[in-house]
């Protein structure tokens, strides 16, 4: 065996006898995330749920008893057992019972530039309570436009013109992937980030640290066969805690009941080929070794674990914004964005995932990402080579 | 056969160090035109206190770090012009040597071994010799870190004799060992010794020197300050003990 095949193999056996390194790689991902994911979707959806099946209480002032518009939210109220109207003295204690959520909203009635002006006070902290207060103002304001047309002996069938119906030309793959297909490589770096992390600590200042360098520095190999040895298993660590985090990932749609709309899931599922997870893997590899050559430098500079974890943890940020960026509606691949490392990649994905990745762009974010990585590995390298980073 | 011919090595200074050193000197000089010979069959000793040059020495031999200046040759191989080549004939053990406590004895061994090229068979009877010698068969197979400091010492001696070298680089190798464990390495050195293997050791141990030596150097300053046999070191003054006479060395070099 050669001997950069047998520092791989000895660093893989290290690390997989390492309880952090099992942590990052095996059970976050596959285990924990998975499990935090779906509490969370879940959690949201039942305080969503929550909000949506409280009684919403709207006040306003006794004066205003005999307002149209108040007169109108009785009529909906009879209409809907979760709505209630409570009178109050004046505006300040109406919002003075919102702060103190004994009321959701209250309603202002002020006569200006001749139009009538309805004040909706609301806390602004719930947004589903402000949306159910808008639908319901909304309903009010329907209704009396159509008393008023009917005054008018008009009818509102006749008043509104035309019906529309919003329609997509995108595919449901498209839409979804558009929309959700950032998630992907944000999950993908934010574990690749984490994967590398340990093992790149481990391997590298922890073999300072523990007085075993200069034991290996003296083996007949040269010191870059040690480098990407040891760089190798970092990257593999990476992808490996990634791969398994999508697999989580997978595992949560299937079996914790994720995704609960059937149609969607059917999409997400048709995504998620053989060619697509290829793909995806391609990649993020050259991501994957561009973070791998982004903490060694770092880990060969840190004489103790403690040092290389202060400087490195503050990193993931560093790295994790620009996945965020590109998670965001709206921002697409094109020519700027394919020349952004990170970024380039995620968007990519995205593109993949809704089956539109255009293979110029595709081809310049992997050159740029290849680029870069290969950066990355040049200062790894020197920094290895520097005999008082190396040696304590 | 180890051969150090004006043996230079200066380290560049950060900022931080020349703070902590009080110094306003961009570099620092950690050995100056350093030769020496260590010939095989014989225990070469490198003494010195503390910051002396000993370490960069053993380390220059070893091929860890690279000569500003000068030549160091393991059996006529230049350890700059072809590292790997002369780093197949050392066997590297320093008092502070750390092991994978993740891996066994059995794996580090194996794991050495591939590094210096040694095929399986000849790696097999080499440690079953080793294992019987240090009487290290019952924990071959334990995790590192679950070893005692006196196992562990015995593996890393196992680790450095796994590829059979001609020449012995030790750098302070009993330091932090109890008596037990440090007779181990004595045992090895006198081993070296008669198989004719060529030895460098450096120690703090006065007694351990008179113990092995056969030659010796006194570095003090990155220079050497002494160098001859140990039979005419001691002859050269003989109402004075080793330690005393090492001092005063120091001293006059200090003056001169």
């Amino acid at each position: 065996m050669k001997p950069f095949a047998h520092i791989i193999k000895k660093e893989l056996t290290e690390i997989f006898r390492d309880k952090r390194t099992l942590m990052t790689m095996f059970v976050i991902p596959i285990m924990l995330f998975p499990i935090l994911l779906t509490v969370m979707v879940k959690t949201t959806q039942y305080f969503n749920d929550e909000a949506n099946s409280k009684t919403l209480i709207i006040g306003f002032e006794v004066d205003d008893m005999e307002h149209p518009i108040v007169k109108n939210l009785m009529e909906v109220t009879l209409a809907d057992s979760l709505v209630v109207l409570r009178p109050t003295v004046g505006v300040d204690e109406g919002k003075e019972l919102i702060q103190k959520d004994s009321i959701h909203g209250f309603l202002e009635l002020n006569a200006s530039s001749g139009k009538e002006l309805l004040m909706v006070w609301h806390k602004g902290t719930e947004l589903e309570i402000a949306d159910r207060i808008t639908k319901n103002i909304d309903k009010v304001k329907q209704a009396m436009i159509e008393t008023q047309l009917q005054a008018l002996n008009i009818k509102s069938e006749d008043v509104s013109g035309f019906e529309y119906q919003m329609t997509p030309t995108a595919s449901p793959q498209e839409m979804v992937g558009k929309l959700a297909g950032g998630f992907l490589p944000y999950v993908f770096i934010a574990f690749a980030f984490l994967g590398c992390m340990y093992p790149a600590i481990d391997l590298f200042t922890g073999e300072k640290e523990r007085g075993t360098i200069e034991t290996l520095l003296t083996a007949p190999i040269a010191r870059w066969q040690i480098l990407f040895g040891k760089m190798s298993v970092v990257v593999l660590s990476g992808l490996l805690a990634a791969m398994l985090s999508l697999l989580g990932l997978y595992i949560s749609m299937n079996t914790l009941d994720l995704v609960q709309d059937p149609a969607l899931l059917t999409v997400v599922k048709s995504i998620l080929t053989a060619k697509f997870i290829f793909t995806l893997f391609a990649l993020q590899l050259p991501l994957t070794i561009f973070i791998a050559g982004i903490l060694i430098p770092l880990a060969i500079y840190a004489k103790s674990f403690k040092e290389a974890q202060s400087i490195i943890t503050p990193l993931n940020i560093v790295i994790v914004l620009p996945a965020v960026i590109g998670f965001l509606p709206g921002i697409e691949l094109n020519y700027t964005t394919a020349m952004v490392p990170v970024i380039n990649i995620v968007l990519a994905t995205k593109e993949l995932a809704a089956g539109t990745l255009d293979y110029v762009y595709l081809a310049i974010s992997a050159g740029v990402m290849c680029a870069i990585a290969a950066l990355a590995v040049f200062i790894s390298y020197k920094q290895f080579e520097k005999e008082t980073n190396v040696l304590m | 056969m180890i051969e150090v011919k004006n043996l230079s090595k200066t380290f560049d200074l950060s900022k931080k160090q020349r703070k902590e050193l009080n110094t306003d000197a961009k570099e620092f000089k950690a050995l100056q035109e350093v030769s020496f010979t260590c010939t095989p069959g014989r225990v070469f000793s490198l003494l010195g206190p503390n910051g002396a040059g000993k370490t960069t020495t053993l380390r220059t031999i070893g091929g860890i770090i690279k000569p500003t200046r000068g030549t160091v040759t393991i059996n006529g191989v230049d350890i700059v012009n072809n590292p790997n080549e002369a780093r197949k004939n050392i066997g590297f053990l320093t008092g502070s040597t750390g092991l994978y406590a993740r891996l066994t004895p059995n794996e580090l061994i194996a794991y050495f071994a591939g590094l210096y090229g040694v095929d399986k068979a000849t790696m097999e009877v080499r440690k079953k010799r080793l294992y019987d010698l240090l009487d290290m068969h019952f924990f071959a197979n334990k995790q590192i870190g679950k070893l005692s400091t006196g196992m562990k010492q015995k593996v890393s001696i196992c680790r450095t004799m796994i590829h059979d070298p001609a020449v012995l680089v030790f750098d302070e190798p009993t330091s932090g060992l109890d008596v037990i464990s440090a007779e181990a390495i004595i045992n090895l050195v006198r081993d070296c010794k008669a198989q004719q293997k060529t030895v460098i050791f450096s120690s703090h141990i006065m007694s351990e020197v008179e113990l092995l030596c056969d030659d010796l150097a006194i570095i003090h300053k990155g220079k050497i300050v002494a160098a001859s046999s140990f039979q005419d070191f001691k002859a050269s003054s003989p109402d004075q003990s080793l330690t005393e006479r090492f001092i005063d060395i120091i001293k006059n070099s200090e003056k001169a």
